[in-house]
């Protein structure tokens, strides 16, 4: 019934095309669209009005890869970018972008000051794979990789071979195997620990055969290049997936050309498997550029008379060189540049107070939204996938979110003591916390991998201090590296088997069956299917993104609103005058955010001045610089000029709607 | 109107400079004691190719930012085999729009390839054997515009994406201006009884700094230039800025980390377009890209934090140890001893396309003439280029202007009146010089550095296979041994490509009869061969320069069988034998 009317909808729209039409293409969100029907579904929505198509790659596979502009009745104004499934296997994140589509073209809430382009699918190759006779879940779009570097590109792949249309695992009895069964669940294979007086009794494969007979199993599948993994920030040489250098692959190079044409695009948003909503952006990676903790390579402390052996914050560094060369104007990024201190690899300081703060209030409104984050951790972002990039070289706040985490199923309550969970704990005063007891704080740091020097006697002691909340210590537990023991089950594991069979009548495990396998006789196919972990039945796809996808569009209030606040005339005498104008940041977001500042990728705000006047101090033309939210920055100026001179000031720039001011001088 | 103004500029000086290099026509053999603008250059491919149409193609491989094609000169004699069956030699110049004379030497290379094909052997031979693919400008628009336009010997290196350098919102507004017209970017001086500078005693030409308490003469106020933008500095937001040697894909940095690299990798459109070029050539094993200056034969890896193999160290070796006797002065190293880069083409054609890259830095400006320091062995401050030293050194390329080029490289302090500054001088040294020879210098420095070319492009590498020895094992079993040579110095691939799976590693290939076993005779003398575990039919292994490398198989059956090595760049062989 939906889907007719859907069509019906559809053809009215074919039949009045044109700038009455309001946007009734009302896409259906009770299944997953296929690839093409994602395209046509574009193509439609570009029919309405203020909406355009952009084409802006080929595939390896022929398929476009399209940005759906909405807003293109406004030329001056910020605008927000969207992509979705970059890995292709998330076809939620494809759904998601498209339900967004539709919420800005119900409504002009979001679109009257702000364009948008949303991109549903930038992987159209991999995104083929879910719709397909025998899914794999792979990632990869079809450009030509071979990978084994034999004579054949692409000629062994995996194949179906218990017929499921699912590529699983095959697990194979050898005397060389490394795995035995699980004593936790039998579906479960953990590798075998030979401390422990135990031997491996199977081998694991993936499924299929070896088609080039090569001695290796479906080493040399069909393409390609994992869009999701292959942009520049951090790309990952060592992995073959990615290509051997970014934007190899069309669809990257097409996307890097289009956003880099577009200076406007001030906050970017990913749907896909990582969520900067909800957990910011991780840090604690060695190796980057630390601009507190500077070392000043030999040629450049002999030039500058400092000590190469020394460390120095970036201000220290600042004043070294200005004494050496006065007059210079630095700024931390281009001292970083010159030194060759190299990029940075964690998020800034700075710009962890607005994703932890914003994190704060997406909880809160998940809350009121009575959506469980009881779920399995979402993925942190990938090294070379685009939320990074869009975060360290565009220098936009980069927001992401995966509309779908596997929940934790409620396990049955143990008699003694039941399990504090981190929700329950982050809300607790220290006072409370500390009178659960010794037993539960330690249960509780034994489920959360809490390192073992951290025991509840330490804890409430620290707590007593005053230096140590509950919060704090739920943050720092999220934050340490989950410690698993290699080959156990994991919590993981563990969560989805229950997942699969308490919600998907056990589909989500393909359990281990006898097959003959041509060269490797009896082999058992099984494991965990494909997208399992991504992808919800169908019928959850609207609601998912009813209750989360408005967090989004209440996320562009964040976007800074630079205004000019006052101007005030002073008027010295014999026709000379001091002009003051404040600008103030009326967003809650600093402009540029701190990473904006360093890489100078943002577009520069410009407060110019035009009208009969000269001036004797200051310039027609003044860059307003970084300017934090809810900040006000003053810009001073000596004019001359006759009375009651008319005087322009604006306030230009690439991203924002220009803000103009008329007032006198002398008047 | 400021555009109008631009374009009329432009218009005016494109004349002026047809004019300026109009040298006589262009022939073949092409001449080397002049440089030739991107027309001329374009010109020039366009005789050779028409006065050798059986050895030659020329193709455009895409468009710069400006409109203006990229040529490539294929040098290809089809009778001795298709363009993609033979080791590839790419020779590129002139990525740096300004180093120019990059240009030249490919022009030469092409020229000497042509004209002395079938007289000189080594020559023949070469082109017989290789296909070479000669890209004499890169940057297009960037030497059209340092030829057209008023420049430094530094400026127009960039490819002309605009960028703003400034961070003012304003784009390439603000670049040095050629207020007295001579189409050199020369220095400003005012005279300032405070400033920080005098005339040296000896040549007062030369500014040197006044010593504490000393009185000042003059203060030097940078390019000629005046504030276009109204924000109080000079020339600060130039053409670009966007490297096209940073602007690469292998360990691109942005823009942040490394200056002018471009906001993503290979956002050049004609760099993409080289890009995608090399790419559909597979062939392509040995290649140069030739810049100036400082005399220098420069190999990857260009970062310290990167290692390649030992074995592809030897193969570069072949050819940088020699080179350096070719081009006597310069110094052979990796590129990161130089400086540390990311994104450059090296990287690219290296780990990417698996090709021996090699990048010459044209031209030792200080040796072109008499210099002290060569006499006595510098010490203390003079050894690190310290300032007295640096002083002698211009006395001497002043002299060497005034004598030998009769003074065209420098231009004499002249008054000039400057729309902010008042009176001020305007002189010092011109575009064409400090790092282009002059021309008459020019003929020896493209015949050395070509004669490089030609050395690596001998030394790619060439596979010959025999079978050497056919035992009879009873009934129709036979262990047949093969033997393979490469008698040159460069691998059949670098072994940075066989470990990174660059493409199909190199394999022999036995058909015809059914192969029991095979492997590689791993020492002859004691019979011990090292049996490859499934598929023995296929072995796959490059060919190390100058090296011999020996196979053994076991087959059933009778007839005629197959040995087929196959090689992505070097020429495949075969060989049979009948059981």
């Amino acid at each position: 019934m939906h889907k007719k009317l859907f069509y019906l909808l559809l053809s009215v729209c074919l039949l009045y095309p044109g700038r009455h039409l309001t946007a009734q293409t009302a896409a259906s969100f009770e299944k997953y669209h296929t690839p093409s029907e994602v395209q046509q579904l574009l193509t439609q929505l570009s029919g309405l009005a203020n909406t355009k198509l952009h084409q802006i790659a080929v595939s390896p596979g022929r398929a476009s890869v399209s940005v759906l502009e909405i807003g293109t009745n406004l030329d001056d104004a910020p605008a927000v970018f969207v992509g979705a499934n970059f890995e292709g296997n998330v076809p939620l994140a494809t759904e998601g972008a498209l339900y967004l589509a539709q919420m800005l073209l119900d409504s002009t809430q979001y679109t009257q000051n702000l364009k948008w382009y949303i991109m549903p699918q930038p992987n159209p190759d991999a995104s083929k794979d879910y719709f397909a006779v025998i899914k794999t879940g792979a990632a990869t779009n079809l450009y030509p990789v071979n990978n084994d570097a034999d004579e054949a590109t692409g000629e062994d792949g995996p194949e179906d071979l218990n017929g499921d249309g699912l590529i699983t695992q095959m697990r194979v009895k050898d005397p060389e195997g490394e795995y035995v069964v699980s004593s936790n669940d039998p579906r479960i294979l953990e590798k075998a620990d030979a401390n422990i007086g135990e031997r491996g009794i199977y081998k694991l494969y993936t499924e299929g055969i070896d088609n080039d007979k090569d001695g290796a199993y479906n080493e040399d599948g069909t393409g390609g290049i994992n869009v999701g993994i292959a942009f520049p920030h951090l790309f990952p040489y060592n992995n073959a997936e990615a290509g051997r250098y970014s934007g190899e692959t069309p669809e990257v190079y097409g996307i890097l050309r289009f956003i880099f044409d577009r200076p406007e695009i001030a906050m970017v948003y990913t749907l896909g498997t990582s969520n900067f909503c909800l957990v910011p952006p991780k840090g604690g990676r060695k190796g980057g550029a630390n601009l507190q903790s500077i070392r000043i390579p030999g040629r450049y402390a002999r030039m500058l008379n400092a000590d190469p052996s020394k460390t120095y914050t970036m201000d220290e560094v600042m004043a070294i060189i200005k004494e050496q060369m006065p007059g210079a104007e630095l700024t931390p990024s281009m001292v970083a540049g010159m030194l060759g201190l190299g990029a940075a690899v964690n998020p800034l300081e700075e710009d962890l107070v607005f994703y932890n703060a914003l994190s704060d209030d997406y909880k809160e409104y998940l809350k009121s939204k009575n959506f469980s984050t009881e779920t399995l951790d979402p993925t942190p972002a990938k090294d070379g996938s685009f939320e990074l990039w869009a975060y360290y070289h565009l220098g936009v706040p980069s927001f992401s979110m995966n509309l779908f985490s596997v929940p934790k199923i409620k396990e049955e309550k143990a008699e003694k003591g039941d399990v504090l969970s981190t929700d329950e704990v982050e809300k607790m005063s220290s006072e409370d916390f500390i009178a659960v007891g010794q037993e539960k704080i330690n249960g509780f740091l034994k489920a959360n991998n809490a390192p073992e020097k951290l025991n509840a006697e330490r804890i409430i002691k620290m707590m007593e201090g005053g230096d140590f909340t509950p919060k704090q210590m739920v943050e720092m537990l999220k934050k340490s590296p989950k410690k698993e023991k290699e080959g156990k089950p994991s919590e993981k594991d563990k969560t989805l088997l229950a997942y699969s069979d308490k919600e998907l009548g056990g589909k989500g495990f393909v359990n281990w069956s006898k097959v003959d396998h041509p060269t490797l006789g009896e082999v058992e196919v099984g494991g965990f299917a494909p997208y399992i972990e991504t992808t919800p039945k169908a019928e959850l796809i609207d609601s998912l993104a009813k209750t989360q996808l408005p967090w989004l569009l209440q996320l562009t209030r964040q976007i800074p609103k630079i205004a000019i606040e006052s101007e005030k005339i002073t008027d010295l005498g014999a026709g000379i005058y001091k002009l003051e104008i404040v600008v103030a940041n009326n967003g809650k977001l600093p402009y540029p955010i701190s990473i904006g500042v360093r890489n100078s990728q943002p577009a520069p705000v410009v407060l110019i001045l035009a009208g009969e006047i000269e001036l004797l101090e200051g310039k027609k033309r003044t860059p307003i610089g970084p300017i934090g939210a809810n900040q006000v920055k003053k810009f001073t100026w000596l004019v001359k000029a006759d009375r009651n001179q008319k005087v322009t000031a604006s306030l230009e720039s690439a991203v924002f709607t220009d803000v103009v001011k008329q007032f006198n001088i002398g008047g | 109107m400021k555009r109008s103004i631009f374009s009329i500029i432009a218009i005016f000086s494109l004349a002026l400079s047809v004019w300026a290099t109009g040298e006589g026509k262009i022939e073949v053999p092409l001449r080397f004691d002049r440089y030739y603008n991107y027309e001329e250059v374009v010109k020039a491919m366009e005789v050779l190719h028409a006065a050798y149409p059986h050895l030659t193609q020329l193709e455009s491989l895409g468009e710069s930012e400006e409109g203006r094609k990229i040529y490539v000169l294929k040098i290809n004699n089809s009778k001795t085999g298709a363009e993609l069956e033979k080791p590839g030699v790419w020779v590129d110049g002139n990525i740096h729009g300004n180093e120019i004379q990059a240009g030249e030497v490919c022009l030469y290379y092409a020229n000497m390839l042509l004209t002395k094909y079938g007289t000189n052997e080594k020559i023949t031979k070469v082109v017989d054997r290789n296909v070479h693919y000669i890209v004499p400008v890169v940057n297009v628009d960037g030497r059209a515009h340092f030829f057209e336009d008023a420049h430094t010997p530094s400026s127009s290196r960039s490819i002309r994406v605009p960028k703003d350098d400034d961070n003012d919102g304003l784009f390439d507004e603000d670049a040095p201006d050629d207020l007295d017209g001579d189409r050199n970017i020369c220095q400003m001086r005012i005279k300032d009884p405070n400033g920080a500078y005098k005339a040296d005693p000896e040549d007062p030409r030369i500014l040197v700094r006044v010593k504490p308490g000393e009185k000042g003469e003059y203060t030097l106020l940078g390019s000629e230039g005046i504030d276009n933008d109204g924000d109080g500095r000079f020339n600060e937001d130039a053409e670009g800025y966007l490297d096209p040697n940073r602007n690469w894909g292998y360990h691109w940095m942005p823009p942040y980390v490394q200056r002018g690299a471009g906001n993503f990798p290979l956002s050049g459109v004609g760099l993409k377009a080289t890009n995608d070029y090399v790419a559909k050539h597979p062939n392509i094993i040995m290649n140069f890209a030739f810049h100036n200056s400082g005399g220098m034969w420069l190999r990857v890896p260009s970062e310290k934090s990167i290692q390649i193999p030992a074995s592809d160290i030897a193969s570069y070796d072949v050819i940088g140890k020699e080179a350096i006797k070719i081009t006597p002065g310069y110094v052979y190293m990796p590129s990161h001893d130089l400086y540390p880069t990311y994104g450059d083409t090296d990287g690219q054609f290296f780990f990417v396309f698996g090709s021996y890259a090699l990048v010459g830095e044209l031209f030792q400006n200080e040796t072109q003439t008499y210099s002290e320091a060569k006499k006595t062995p510098a010490t203390g401050e003079q050894a690190q280029g310290g300032r007295d030293n640096r002083n002698e050194q211009e006395r001497e390329q002043l002299k060497f202007s005034d004598n030998v080029t009769q003074g065209e490289l420098y231009k004499d302090w002249k008054p000039f009146k400057h729309p902010v500054y008042g009176d001020i001088e305007i002189g010092g040294w011109v575009k064409m010089s400090s790092r282009l020879p002059h021309p008459f210098m020019l003929p020896e420095l493209v015949h050395r550095n070509a004669s490089v070319v030609l050395l690596a492009a001998d030394n790619t590498p060439e596979i010959s296979m025999e079978v050497f020895e056919v035992k009879n094992m009873g009934k129709d079993l036979h262990k047949v041994r093969v033997r393979l040579k490469n008698e040159k110095g460069l691998a059949s691939m670098t072994a940075q490509a066989v470990k990174d799976k660059l493409y199909s590693i190199d394999h022999l290939k036995v058909t015809g009869g059914k192969v029991i076993a095979g492997g590689k005779i791993s020492n002859y003398r004691l019979d011990q061969v090292s049996y490859k575990e499934v598929k023995p039919e296929i072995q796959f292994f490059a060919m190390p320069g100058n090296s011999i490398a020996e196979y053994e198989f076991i087959i059933e059956g009778k007839g005629k069988v197959n040995f087929d090595y196959i090689s992505t760049k070097a020429k495949n062989v075969n060989t049979s034998v009948t059981l």
